[in-house]
């Protein structure tokens, strides 16, 4: 392992979001300290478990799997519909017993590795054909997940997917002509695409009506965070949730409950531990001294750092309200196996692509 | 090729890394603006959500009578209410529909405990908990859960029939009692209150009474049903309200009217304060608290009218009793003196009008001045003096006498008598007034009504010599006042000791009353039901109860010192004399006794 300064703090910003996130899992869930230490080690366990794990492997023998694994995913997805749990109308997990799993948090991992495995095949050329073709696999595998219904999941896997081929080099003429199309296509896919509970969801969003109930879910988490101030109400504080007035106060809105406790400062202090971590892991990979004729490693790498970036400031902006509601994971806060298992699997893949270890 | 493809890549991280620190800083940002600059509302906000209050209902203020009695209390009252934080399972409520198998039904039970978790709020499923009821719910309490005992008040009445018109009632608010009570009671908040006062002092008294709330602050989850008392603020009980009445006498009153219609009205001259009003038939104030509305048509359809208080509402002509207060008038304007006499042979001859009025006595008086017409009451010798009367000097008389005015600030409900000038005659018969008409009015008949409540006041106004002062049960509200006219002391004297020998005299109408000790100066009245043109009419009337004369009395005592005037109406008792004034003596008796 390189100890050098910029490895620490990369290092140390990461362990912060990881302290701060189960602190507060802790806090919203249970009053028991045993219940948060033993979250805390199950969280590092698992991310150090499956760093190491990833490590031992050679990322070529991975993509070498990806049509596999990505087709495996899919089924996965599909079986949700059959043997899947039901929550809030919905059937998204897998239950395993000792953990249920959404396997469709995984598709934005399987995808990329799919994609690898399809265009370095070909040295990331992209003709029209296999461009075309990873587009549909992309649009066409979203579909399982959407019809859930989960939207929001559905959406920002497309989201991401096209943001691996944008850093995989693919033309930008389709980005523009597919930009062009969406906004074309939108009020189609909103009168007759959307259920009714998604439509609500993107009516109050831009209705002032404090009545409706997904208001009022954004309105407590507005106050939650409001109420922390600049210094914060102080751990275990959070009157919003021990009154329970934040719905999700343990999955997509924790941090309310976080900015609750922990004010301004606090959220400052998250934001520049994910903005250290993102922006100086992806500097570091991208102007790596060694990079060789494939491509491969620096393409996952940046691009799982990025997932994890924006996953984080899309959750934030959905909490505070500048987003419409979509159930977004916030990585390594969001209480939730599958959540923090793919997260770990991304930092093993940041690791491991950058020799991080070695 | 290679370089190409890593400046592409380079670039497009370079971009993506570029939008992602542009989303940062607007999270920041946003962060800045709800912690620090929303900060203080939004944290208000918060514990709008999660301080909450509800108010605790004050117990009433009593009422309590002259000697002592108290008429009206709050009682402590335990009711059955579910536990907002707790769920009843279905086997408690099994239990609890077994335990009070006569009280409620499994069904309404299950209905009451939905709407308590649909609403979160706590219903009310057993009201009103006897000690055995409540004994028998502490003792299987283990058995029953999500259900707990609340304390509350009820408005609790002596249970005597006379005291009900006085002390009034209370009910459910509505529109009319938000509307009567807003302007009088300062900053009115009808939404707190669910029973107010209906009539009587209850009504009139609901500020001082109610008393005002108490707070209990607690804290409470989203759903409301988890609660964490913070604080209390016991409430402000409602004052005690000392009345007037005099219990005993208010009793004995009621009790010699023995199931008859009527009323009667004893007013304390010394101060005015009301120490009887009764009206009979009446009901025992409880009674009103729990019926149904179907009882309670009953009462409203009864033809005894139970619910109506004649004291204060019901307008009878006064008849003869009107007649000293007439008195007055025709001495000072010069109509007549003591000295002038007239023949009286049973009839009156209108000779403009050509129409013949009987007198009550067959034959009539015969030689009649103005003392022997008192005393022995004749028609002819008031209905001669009546024709003479100038009709605005009447008109502002009858108003100095408190006609066509509130008489009683506190007596609700209240009904003046009205006052008989051209304005009501036009509005009621569309004619002016005409000489015809004071034939009849200068004998209390005809258009002229007034009060058991007026009659009293006359009566004292007759025996404080033209001064007097308005009657009240609870506070004094105005000052003195005094009729119009002023005839001299010697002709007050001359009227009351005619009043004396009205009760003392063998030709007296009163003469029957057997005052003795009482020194009763008084005047008695019969009061015609129908209109009757001949002798004949009256023997018929005189078969059908409810077409017999009314029966009235005035007078006070004693007569050397007055202390109390009264006023009693018997209905369809016939005769004032013999019927209405030995219960005006019992009664004087009764409260002058009390010294």
């Amino acid at each position: 392992m390189i100890f050098n300064l910029r490895n620490s703090i990369i290092l140390f910003s990461l362990m912060i979001i990881i302290l701060m996130g189960s602190l507060t899992i802790y806090s919203v869930t249970s009053i028991d300290i045993n219940y948060f230490l033993r979250f805390l080690l199950i969280n590092i366990f698992v991310i150090l478990l499956v760093v190491l794990l990833f490590n031992q492997i050679n990322l070529n023998r991975i993509f070498s799997f990806g049509w596999l694994l990505f087709l495996f995913n899919i089924l996965l997805v599909l079986s949700v519909e059959i043997f899947g749990k039901e929550i809030n109308g919905s059937k998204r997990w897998l239950d395993f017993g000792f953990l249920s799993l959404q396997p469709s948090e995984f598709m934005k991992i399987t995808y990329a590795i799919f994609a690898i495995q399809y265009l370095r095949f070909y040295s990331f050329k992209f003709s029209k054909f296999r461009t075309i073709f990873l587009l549909l696999v992309l649009f066409l595998s979203a579909v399982p997940i959407i019809a859930q219904p989960d939207l929001g999941t559905g959406l920002v896997y497309i989201f991401l997917g096209l943001m691996f081929l944008f850093i995989c080099g693919m033309h930008r003429l389709y980005f523009i002509s597919m930009g062009i199309f969406g906004v074309l296509l939108s009020p189609l896919i909103y009168s007759f695409g959307l259920t009714s509970y998604q439509k609500g969801r993107i009516v109050s969003w831009f209705s002032s009506d404090q009545t409706l109930s997904e208001k009022w879910n954004i309105l407590q988490s507005e106050i939650s965070i409001g109420s922390g101030g600049f210094s914060g109400e102080g751990f275990l504080n959070s009157k919003q949730n021990e009154f329970n007035f934040l719905p999700e106060a343990d999955t997509d809105f924790i941090f309310s409950i976080y900015a609750e406790q922990f004010g301004f400062i606090g959220v400052f202090l998250i934001l520049l531990s994910l903005g250290c971590f993102i922006v100086m892991t992806t500097l570091l990979t991208m102007t790596e001294k060694r990079l060789t004729s494939d491509l491969s490693p620096y393409y996952i790498g940046t691009y799982c750092t990025l997932v994890i970036g924006f996953s984080f400031l899309l959750n934030i902006l959905m909490v505070s309200g500048m987003i419409p509601v979509v159930g977004l994971p916030l990585p390594f806060f969001t209480k939730g196996g599958s959540s923090l298992l793919c997260f770990s699997i991304m930092l093993g893949l940041i690791f491991t692509s950058r020799g991080f270890l070695k | 090729m290679k370089d190409n493809k890593i400046h592409i890549y380079r670039t497009r991280t370079k971009f993506l890394l570029g939008v992602f620190v542009s989303i940062l800083t607007l999270v920041i940002v946003r962060f800045f603006y709800l912690q620090i600059v929303q900060g203080n509302e939004l944290r208000e906000l918060r514990e709008q959500n999660i301080n909450a209050f509800e108010y605790i209902y004050p117990k009433r203020g009593r009422i309590i009578s002259s000697d002592g009695i108290v008429l009206a209390e709050d009682r402590k009252v335990f009711s059955l209410a579910t536990d907002i934080e707790q769920k009843p399972s279905e086997q408690s409520i099994k239990k609890l529909a077994d335990l009070f198998s006569e009280k409620i039904i499994v069904e309404d039970l299950r209905v009451k405990v939905g709407s308590s978790i649909r609403y979160r709020r706590s219903e009310i499923v057993i009201e009103k908990l006897t000690q055995e009821d409540l004994a028998k719910y502490l003792v299987s309490g283990a058995d029953i859960t999500g259900f707990s005992v609340i304390e509350g008040y009820e408005r609790q009445y002596n249970s005597h029939p006379s005291i009900f018109h006085v002390l009034g009632h209370m009910g459910y608010i509505n529109n009319s009692d938000i509307k009567y009570f807003s302007p009088r009671i300062s900053k009115y908040n009808s939404k707190l209150w669910s029973k107010v006062g209906k009539s009587g002092l209850e009504r009139v008294y609901e500020e001082k009474l109610q008393g005002e709330h108490g707070k209990r602050f607690f804290q409470r989850n989203a759903r409301g049903d988890r609660r964490v008392i913070t604080d209390i603020s016991p409430f402000r009980e409602g004052e005690d309200l000392s009345i007037s009445i005099d219990f005993e006498a208010q009793k004995l009153a009621y009790e010699l009217m023995n199931e008859r219609k009527g009323s009667v009205v004893v007013i304390d001259l010394q101060d005015f304060s009301i120490p009887v009003a009764i009206s009979t038939p009446s009901i025992s104030a409880n009674d009103l608290r729990d019926i149904s509305s179907l009882q309670y048509q009953d009462l409203l359809n009864d033809p005894a009218r139970p619910l109506f208080n004649r004291a204060f509402m019901g307008l009878y002509p006064p008849a003869s009793t009107i007649k000293p207060l007439l008195t007055i008038f025709a001495l000072n304007n010069g109509y007549t003196n003591w000295d002038e006499t007239i023949f009286d042979d049973g009839f009156f001859r209108f000779e403009e009008e050509e129409r013949v009025f009987n007198a009550w006595r067959e034959g009539g008086h015969g030689l009649t001045d103005l003392e022997k017409a008192l005393v022995e009451s004749s028609n002819p010798f008031f209905m001669n003096l009546s024709i003479r009367y100038e009709k605005n000097l009447f008109v502002e008389f009858l108003k100095s006498s408190s006609f066509g005015s509130k008489l009683c600030e506190d007596c609700y409900p209240h009904q003046f008598s009205p006052l008989i000038d051209d304005d009501w005659k036009y509005k009621n018969f569309g004619k002016e007034l005409y000489k015809g008409d004071f034939i009849n009015l200068g004998v209390g008949q005809g258009y002229m009504l007034t009060t058991p409540l007026h009659l009293s006041l006359i009566s004292g106004i007759l025996a404080k010599k033209g001064e007097y002062e308005l009657p009240y049960l609870v506070a004094k509200k105005q000052n003195k006042l005094s009729i119009t006219e002023d005839i001299t002391e010697e002709d007050w004297n001359r009227l009351q000791s005619s009043l004396v020998d009205v009760i003392y005299s063998p030709n007296g109408t009163g003469y029957r009353i057997n005052a003795g000790e009482l020194k009763l100066a008084g005047k008695s009245g019969t009061a015609q039901v129908v209109d009757i043109n001949s002798r004949e009419e009256y023997d018929e009337v005189r078969v059908n109860p409810l077409l017999r004369d009314h029966a009235i009395f005035i007078g006070y005592a004693p007569h050397d010192d007055p202390r109390y005037s009264i006023a009693v109406i018997v209905e369809n008792g016939e005769s004032g004399g013999r019927v209405a004034g030995p219960i005006a003596k019992k009664v004087l008796e009764e409260l002058l006794n009390d010294f």
